[in-house]
C-alpha cells in the first residue's frame, strides 16, 4: 500500500503554515519531553489537533487528503506524525480534494477505516465525490473546517460550506469546541460503520479549529474498548481488482437510494446509542441536540456550533437578569433530528435561530429546517432567523443579548431573515 | 476571568508568545484559551491574539473586545486613544519600547510595564525574535505567573534556540520597568 504515495506531490504547504509551524514543533517537543503526570490526561490544544488526536486514537490507517490551501493543521499534525512514526497508517498526498475523497473511497471498500480533512473550496471541490461516498455505502469520516466560499475570498468562519453539502447523504455534526470535534470523529466512526453512510464532522474556522484550549485526550484502550476494529460486511480484495457503481435501472435505483434513506433514518438511534456508551466510558455525552434552561423559557435560542458555547454565556446573563430565555443546540444536522425539536420545542412561544451562515434568496439554513420540522405542530412557536457571524465576524453575548431583546419585541412573525451587522 | 490582547506585526512571534503563555498558565493548573486573528501571512501586518484565563473552563467563543491588559509588541500600530477606550479600568499595559515613561502620559491611568526588548533579544543571539523577551516583562509586571512556570513553557514551545530564549525571557523580566497608576513610580 505504501506504493500509493510514489508520485504523488509532496510538497506540504497552505495558508496556515507558518503559524502552525510553531505549535507543529512545539509537539513534537511534547512528544519527546511528555507531560507532567497530574495533567497527563489534559493537553492545551487546538481544535485542529484535537481532531488529529482522535484520528490516531481510531487507528485509521489511511488518510488521503489534499495539502495545501485550504488545508489546515488536522493534515500538518497527521503529516508530523506520520514522520514522527505515531501515526501508524499511510497518508495518501492528493491532487486535489476530489481525488482525496476519490481514494477515501476506494479504499473503504476495501474494508479498512479512511479519514480526510478539508475546509470551504476544498469541500466544494470534493462535492460530486461525496455523492459517490455515500452511494457506495462507504463509513468514510472527514473533519471539514467550517470557513466562508470565495468570492471574496477569507479564511474566516462560515457553515455555508458544509451546509452546501446537506443533499450529499452525508451524516453531519457540528461541534462548539475542540473537546466536542475529537470526540465527534471517535463517535463518528461508531456511527457510520454500522450505518455504512459517510460521517462529516464540522467545526468552525477560529473559534474552534485555531483556539487553543484544555482538551482531554482519551487512552487509548479506552478508544479501542468504545470503538472496536472495522468490519464491513463485503470488502474487494485488492489482489483481485474490481469495479463497483454499475449503470443501473431506474428502479434498482430508486430501491438502492430507498434502502439509503432507511439507513439514514436509524442515524438517529444510532447516533444516540453511541452517545450514552460514549458518555459512560469517558463522562461526557453530547446527544443529538441539548437544551439548556428550557422548562419556563418564552424565547428559546437555537444555534448550532460554537456560538453555542457564547449562547451559554448570554443565557447566563439574561437569567440573572430575569429574563426567561432558554437555548437548544443542534450537534446533529444530517439526518435532522425533526422528532426531537419538537418534542423540545413545541408549547414554547418565540424562537431566535441564530445562523452563521446564508443561502442567497432564503436564509439561515438551520432556521429553514427548524421551520420545515415544526410546520405540523400544532403548538409550534414564533420562529425568527437571525443572520449572525457570517464570514466569522464576531458573535459575542451582547451580540446575542440584542437578538434576544429583538424577538421579545417581535408581536408579529417575519417571514424574512433579520441580518446583525454589529460591528 | 482576565483578558488579555496581544497586538504587533506578521513575524514577531505575537501568536507563539500568546499560545506559550496560554501553556504556562495551563501548567499551573489554570483554564486558559487562547486563539488568534490572521488572514494570509504576511510578514509585517497587524496581527492580533487573545489570552483569556480563569479557574474554571471558559465559553466564550469570540473575540476580546475590552481587555484587562494589553501586550504592544509594536507601537507604530497603536492609537493611543483606541487603548484608553477599549482597555477596562485598573488594566495594565505592557509595552515594547526604548522610549523613557515620560511618552506616555495619556496611559498613566493604567498600570504600565515598559520594556526594551529588542537588544535584549539579540544580545541574548535570537536576532529580531524577541517574543519571549516581552513573555519575561509580562511575568515581572503581572505577577500572574511564575517565572518557572513561563520558562518551563518556553522549553516546551520553543521551535529553537530553547535556551536563548530562555535567557531573553529571564533577563527581560529583570529589566522590566513597572510604573503604578497615577505615576507613583514602584521602582
Amino acid at each position: 500500500m505504501r506504493d500509493l504515495r510514489e508520485g504523488l506531490p509532496e510538497s506540504r504547504g497552505g495558508d496556515e503554515i507558518k503559524s502552525v509551524w510553531f505549535v507543529l514543533l512545539c509537539c513534537r517537543a511534547e512528544v519527546i519531553t511528555g507531560l507532567s503526570e497530574e495533567i497527563a490526561m489534559k493537553e492545551f490544544m487546538t481544535g485542529n489537533h484535537a481532531v488529529a488526536h482522535a484520528v490516531v486514537l481510531c487507528r485509521t490507517p489511511l488518510i488521503a487528503a489534499y495539502p495545501i490551501t485550504p488545508q489546515t493543521a488536522i493534515y500538518e499534525k497527521l503529516s508530523e506524525w506520520e514522520a514522527s512514526g505515531i501515526l501508524k497508517g499511510i497518508m495518501m498526498r492528493t491532487e486535489s480534494e476530489h481525488s482525496a475523497m476519490a481514494s477515501c473511497i476506494a479504499a473503504s471498500l476495501t474494508g479498512v477505516r479512511t479519514f480526510t480533512a478539508t475546509s470551504s473550496q476544498g469541500l466544494a471541490l470534493m462535492h460530486e465525490m461525496l455523492h459517490f461516498a455515500a452511494g457506495c455505502r462507504t463509513p468514510v469520516v472527514m473533519a471539514n473546517v467550517n470557513r466562508l466560499l470565495a468570492a471574496p475570498w477569507g479564511f474566516w468562519a462560515d457553515q455555508l460550506d458544509s451546509l452546501s453539502q446537506r443533499d450529499t447523504g452525508w451524516i453531519q455534526f457540528y461541534c462548539e469546541n475542540g473537546q466536542e470535534a475529537l470526540d465527534s470523529v471517535i463517535q463518528a466512526y461508531k456511527i457510520a460503520e454500522q450505518v455504512y453512510l459517510p460521517a462529516m464532522v464540522s467545526l468552525e474556522a477560529f473559534f474552534v479549529s485555531h483556539f487553543m484550549e484544555p482538551v482531554d485526550v482519551p487512552e487509548q484502550e479506552e478508544v479501542d474498548r468504545f470503538l472496536p476494529a472495522i468490519h464491513l460486511p463485503h470488502k474487494f480484495d485488492i489482489e483481485k481488482p474490481g469495479f463497483l457503481v454499475p449503470v443501473v435501472s431506474s428502479e434498482l435505483y430508486r430501491k438502492y437510494r430507498h434502502m439509503a434513506q432507511t439507513s439514514m433514518d436509524s442515524v438517529k438511534e444510532v447516533a444516540l446509542r453511541a452517545d450514552l456508551e460514549f458518555k459512560e466510558i469517558f463522562g461526557r455525552g453530547y446527544g443529538i441536540v441539548e437544551t439548556v434552561m428550557m422548562d419556563d423559557a418564552e424565547v428559546v435560542i437555537v444555534t448550532a456550533g460554537s456560538i453555542t458555547s457564547t449562547a451559554r454565556v448570554a443565557v447566563k446573563i439574561l437569567r440573572e437578569k430575569g429574563y426567561r430565555v432558554g437555548l437548544l443546540k443542534i450537534r446533529l444536522f444530517r439526518p435532522f433530528p425533526a422528532e426531537a425539536l419538537q418534542k423540545a420545542l413545541g408549547g414554547k412561544r418565540k424562537i431566535a435561530v441564530i445562523d452563521r451562515n446564508n443561502s442567497m434568496g432564503s436564509g439561515g439554513i438551520f432556521c429553514q429546517e427548524l421551520r420545515a420540522a415544526l410546520v405540523h405542530s400544532p403548538d409550534r412557536p414564533v420562529t425568527f432567523s437571525y443572520i449572525a457571524g457570517i464570514g466569522g465576524t464576531d458573535v459575542t453575548p451582547e451580540v446575542i443579548q440584542k437578538i434576544v431583546f429583538d424577538a421579545m419585541g417581535r408581536d408579529e412573525p417575519e417571514e424574512k431573515p433579520i441580518w446583525v451587522m454589529e460591528e | 476571568m482576565i483578558e488579555i490582547k496581544f497586538k504587533g506585526r506578521g513575524g514577531q512571534g505575537v501568536v507563539v508568545a500568546s499560545e506559550i503563555l496560554g501553556r504556562a498558565f495551563f501548567l499551573e493548573g489554570k483554564y486558559p484559551q487562547c486563539f488568534s486573528l490572521f488572514g494570509g501571512e504576511r510578514r509585517g501586518a497587524p496581527v492580533v491574539s487573545f489570552l483569556r484565563l480563569d479557574e474554571e473552563p471558559i465559553l466564550l467563543k469570540c473575540q476580546i473586545k475590552n481587555p484587562d491588559q494589553v501586550v504592544l509588541f509594536d507601537l507604530s500600530l497603536t492609537d493611543e486613544m483606541e487603548i484608553t477606550r477599549e482597555l477596562r479600568d485598573g488594566g495594565t499595559i505592557l509595552i515594547n519600547t526604548n522610549k523613557k515613561i515620560d511618552s506616555f502620559k495619556g496611559w498613566r491611568e493604567f498600570k504600565m510595564g515598559l520594556i526594551d526588548a529588542r537588544p535584549i533579544a539579540r544580545e541574548a543571539g535570537l536576532g529580531e525574535m524577541f517574543n519571549t523577551a516581552m513573555l519575561g516583562a509580562y511575568a515581572r509586571l503581572t505577577n500572574l505567573i511564575k517565572l518557572e512556570t513561563l520558562t518551563e513553557a518556553i522549553r516546551r514551545m520553543a521551535p529553537s534556540r530553547v535556551e536563548l530564549n530562555i535567557e531573553a525571557a529571564e533577563e527581560a523580566y529583570q529589566k522590566t520597568k513597572i510604573y503604578e497608576v497615577k505615576g507613583s513610580d514602584s521602582r
